[in-house]
């Protein structure tokens, strides 16, 4: 080594700073030999100088540009957190109290969901009760009704004939006054025709 | 809207996971941190501010545009480097600026083979802009850096500017690791070069 300076490769292993064993009696060498050693200094003048080069920066509108070019697109994952979070407050002491107050109606709600369920039985017994006392009332009004409007024979009459009569009688009031209606109607129209 | 994150803290790869979820913030922060160095290294390649904008803002449209093709065992800046690199070399070989070289036969290995083996076709006309450019730019070294070839230019820049290892350098331009450290140390002499003579001249 101490025989022959070092080559351009050598400098540039001592520019880059390298470690190890292949270094070391370079190092060596340019301890003592004054020319190689004023290669590597002058050599390390260009690095340095490399290495103070600044920064350049582009406008101040180079970021506006640029994101005028890439369309942002949100995950519906992302989005669905995000339209949460906006629901939730942002202190992490109050959200504890929303989560357990929310818990709790939650727990509220489902033991009372889970109570009637226990109680369908009962429900349906009342339900049944209920409908069959309100069936009652209204063949009771019924029959009076038509006891009312018929009299009392015709209606024993027709309560004979069991519930398709009481049926048949109600259907023909029914018609009977509808056409009692539209007659009283025509014959107000034809008068004010007249009159007209 | 989201709670705001300390995004200046966070590494590369979770900025880019928040910009993939649609952070318009974390695109931002990613603009931020990179337009700095990958201005510089294209306005020292083409020495044009204006265009050098255009450029860099076509790399970072396409980086940022694809951020789905990003693997967080690379770097992010390895990448925005290498779409700088290619959009500036496009640009000048459409504007037939750069020297043509031709670097030696493909069978020389060693640094002194090379030289050998290989000649340079200097264009006139980059001398001219060379020098109307360095003069703008103002320093010595940033004259000595316009003299070099592009491809000198932007190994020695990712190098002693961003710090780059030899191997970081050849993964992003592409190159074999041999021929980094050959233009690297072609940059070097060169530079060496520039400036003592502007030293004897100044």
């Amino acid at each position: 080594m101490n025989h022959r300076h070092l080559l351009p490769d050598e400098i540039d292993l001592l520019l880059d700073d390298e470690v190890g064993f292949g270094v070391t009696p370079l190092r060596a060498h340019v301890r003592e030999c004054a020319r190689c050693s004023a290669l590597v200094d002058e050599a390390r003048v260009a690095v340095d100088a490399l290495e103070a080069v600044p920064h350049f920066a582009p406008s101040h509108l180079f970021s506006d540009r640029v994101m005028a070019g890439v369309p942002v697109f949100v995950p519906w994952h992302v989005a669905a957190r995000d339209a949460a979070e906006r629901w939730l407050p942002q202190a992490r002491r109050t959200r504890y109290i929303v989560a357990g107050l929310a818990t709790s109606v939650a727990s509220l709600v489902t033991l009372a969901i889970l109570w009637v369920a226990t109680q369908t039985d009962a429900l349906v017994l009342a339900t049944g009760a209920a409908g069959g006392e309100l069936r009652s009332v209204a063949m009771d009004a019924g029959q009076r009704a038509l006891a009312a409007i018929l009299g009392e024979q015709a209606f024993r009459l027709v309560q004979g004939a069991g519930p398709l009569g009481i049926a048949v009688a109600l259907g023909i009031l029914v018609l009977a006054t509808a056409g009692s209606v539209a007659g009283f109607r025509a014959l107000a129209l034809a008068s004010s025709r007249r009159r007209a | 809207m989201p709670p705001a994150l300390d995004l200046q803290n966070l590494p590369d790869a979770d900025v880019v996971a928040l910009a993939q979820n649609g952070r318009d913030g974390a695109f931002r922060e990613l603009i931020r941190r990179y337009e700095r160095p990958v201005f510089s290294l294209i306005y020292r390649m083409v020495r044009d501010r204006e265009l050098s904008e255009d450029l860099a803002q076509d790399t970072f449209i396409k980086v940022l545009n694809h951020l789905d093709r990003y693997r967080p065992e690379f770097k992010l800046s390895s990448w925005l480097f290498k779409i700088a690199n290619n959009v500036a070399i496009d640009h000048l070989r459409r504007r037939q600026l750069e020297t043509v070289s031709i670097d030696g036969s493909p069978h020389a290995i060693t640094t002194d083979a090379i030289e050998a083996t290989s000649f340079d076709i200097v264009g006139g006309q980059e001398s001219a802009l060379d020098e109307l450019e360095a003069r703008e730019l103002g320093t010595s070294i940033e004259r000595a850096i316009a003299g070099l070839r592009p491809e000198y230019r932007s190994c020695i820049m990712l190098r002693h500017v961003e710090g780059r290892s030899y191997e970081e350098i050849a993964a992003t331009l592409d190159l074999p690791l041999g021929t980094v450290k050959t233009y690297i140390h072609r940059a070097r002499h060169e530079l060496r070069r520039s400036l003592e003579h502007l030293r004897e001249s100044g």
